[in-house]
């Protein structure tokens, strides 16, 4: 017997979740949202420490447009979720960089046309054919449900120079790519469209102010939320979804059922089913957060100019699961203070992610595993600071969390950030009112994952085309 | 209700929909996905709202009657005649 009733629970309290229960409040009828944990956010999270509030996941947002651009897919949500985009007060980044054998360099900003000029001067044989991606780019529908289509091999069609290739796919894969080696062209053209062509940006708060505004929204248009309120389990009648149990084993029950927990982590909840269909993603990564004083501030040039810098040591670049707990020849450094009109404060931060091998950090004693921690960020440290010069003895509190830390915490199986490689793009499932949305339906990112919700709920509850 | 009030009804959602509308000068008898340049999730948005607040189920077919102001009253003025 159902404790209670509701037209539609969704599982998950992050940005898909939120914006997928706003939606539905907004015309629906009642809805309810379970969140695992006391905050919402899942991914892009926040936690305390020494007075210090850390944001999770977030080094920047993509999709960035101003307010006049009324059909890009930022104002375009915050129309769908009726929230004020006036409001809505954002920083762009400066600018970033592409950082190759660390000397080799590509910087782009939110103007495609400083991309377009660093390809003219550095690859000057390769620029036509630049433009001519950009054109595939522009003209490529990558919204409609097709077939795997392998980048790697559209890119080598398209541009001769492997280099060029490996430079643009970094930023591209590592913001957003949940297959190894390769990615499939649909997503590659969402990433490369909302990167390069929108590009990075911060909203004036953190992301607990954002958190914080969604979850009022959500709760003005009559909607629920529970936090600490792990599902254990999905029932179902064979055909269709009933209701869900909690895991101190009350049972609601629900017309619809959207689920943002991911494909396989969906399949655990659903006891029913014998055999695993989704794959596991494999890639997830470590990410250190250092805090130093402003005053006293180094005058490297990435420190101050720039917003965020992917860099890789060797000549080509590999996208996968390292063997190693982590892979410092290639990552990512971010400067999360540095974003046009940002007030500055007395602290600002360095952030380093690299990938990581979630079995090697799983499979490991307490001790081993502080241990690797420290050896592997000292490793991270020591090549980020033979790009940006060294600032560690500035250093006044640092962070870190790895494959294990982020399963623990957003419920990601294996860590891994960007869900399985199997999308479902249109979110059905084998019954005809489970929906899946978030990282596993297939768009990514904060503006991504967000529109995920809206768009399920339009397309498979409320049915709007 | 009125074609007056059907009217602001109609200019009341839209306003919501998006808080950029200029609807003061905006021609009753052109259509309204030009003038205020809406796609079509904000079209199916008033859709969704007429349904929200007054039960009713407009069928697809029957959209292109929401097309201008004026062809929106005239097509909710029979139904919502009682409300």
């Amino acid at each position: 017997m159902a404790d209670s009733h509701y037209s539609l629970i969704i599982i998950g309290g992050g940005l898909s979740g939120l914006a997928a229960g706003i939606r539905f409040a907004r015309f629906g009828e009642s809805v309810l949202i379970l969140e695992k944990h006391s905050i919402p956010g899942g991914l892009n999270s926040y936690y305390y420490r020494k007075n210090f509030l850390l944001e999770t996941g977030l080094h920047a947002m993509t999709n960035y447009a101003g307010p006049k651009e009324r059909h890009a897919p930022l104002n375009r949500l915050f129309r769908q979720l009726n929230l004020s985009r006036k409001k809505f007060i954002t920083h762009e980044q400066f600018s970033s960089r592409i950082l190759f054998q660390n000397d080799l360099a590509l910087d782009f900003s939110n103007d495609i046309s400083l991309l377009k000029e660093e390809i003219a001067a550095k690859f000057p044989g390769s620029i036509d054919s630049f433009n001519t991606l950009l054109k595939v780019v522009t003209e490529y529908d990558p919204f409609t449900p097709k077939k795997w289509v392998s980048t790697r091999e559209t890119l080598a069609g398209i541009i001769t120079e492997s280099l060029l290739i490996d430079m643009l796919l970094l930023p591209l894969m590592v913001y957003g790519n949940s297959e190894e080696h390769d990615m499939d062209f649909g997503q590659f053209v969402i990433m490369f469209r909302s990167l390069y062509f929108e590009g990075f940006f911060r909203p004036d708060g953190t992301i607990k102010e954002f958190l914080d505004m969604l979850v009022e929204k959500f709760r003005s248009l009559g909607g629920e939320v529970r936090y600490k309120s792990a599902v254990d389990s999905i029932v179902s009648d064979g055909k269709s979804i009933t209701g869900v149990r909690l895991a101190d084993q009350s049972q609601l029950s629900c017309d619809n059922l959207i689920s943002t927990v991911g494909t396989p982590g969906t399949e655990k909840l659903l006891n029913d089913r014998q055999q695993e269909i989704y794959p596991l993603g494999q890639m997830s990564f470590v990410e250190s957060i250092f805090i130093l004083p402003s005053k006293n501030k180094s005058k490297s040039k990435y420190i101050n100019d720039y917003t965020i810098i992917f860099y890789s040591l060797a000549d080509q670049f590999d996208y996968c699961r390292p063997t190693l707990p982590i892979d410092p020849q290639w990552g990512v450094i971010c400067f999360p203070e540095n974003f046009h009109g940002l007030h500055r404060s007395d602290y600002f931060q360095i952030r380093i992610t690299n990938s990581a091998n979630y079995d090697l950090w799983k499979n490991t004693t307490k001790d081993q595993y502080k241990q690797m921690k420290e050896k592997w960020g000292r490793e991270s440290r020591r090549v980020t600071e033979e790009i940006i010069g060294k600032f560690y003895q500035n250093v006044v509190y640092e962070d870190s969390f790895t494959p294990v830390t982020i399963e623990k915490y957003t419920g990601k199986e294996c860590g891994a950030v960007y869900g399985s490689p199997l999308k479902i793009k249109d979110g059905k499932t084998a019954y005809n009112n489970l929906f899946i949305a978030g990282t596993d339906q297939g768009y990514l990112g904060i503006v991504g994952s967000m529109l995920s919700g809206v768009t399920m709920v339009n397309q498979n509850i409320l049915s709007i085309r | 209700m009125t074609r007056d009030e059907i009217k602001d009804v109609i200019i009341e959602i839209i306003e919501d929909i998006d808080e950029d509308a200029e609807m003061d000068g905006l021609n009753p008898d052109e259509p309204l996905r030009d003038q205020l340049d809406l796609d079509s999730m904000d079209f199916l948005d008033i859709v969704m709202e007429l349904r929200k607040r007054y039960k009713l189920q407009i069928p697809e077919e029957d959209y292109p009657e929401l097309a201008s102001l004026n062809s929106c009253v005239n097509y909710l003025e029979p139904k919502l005649k009682n409300v």
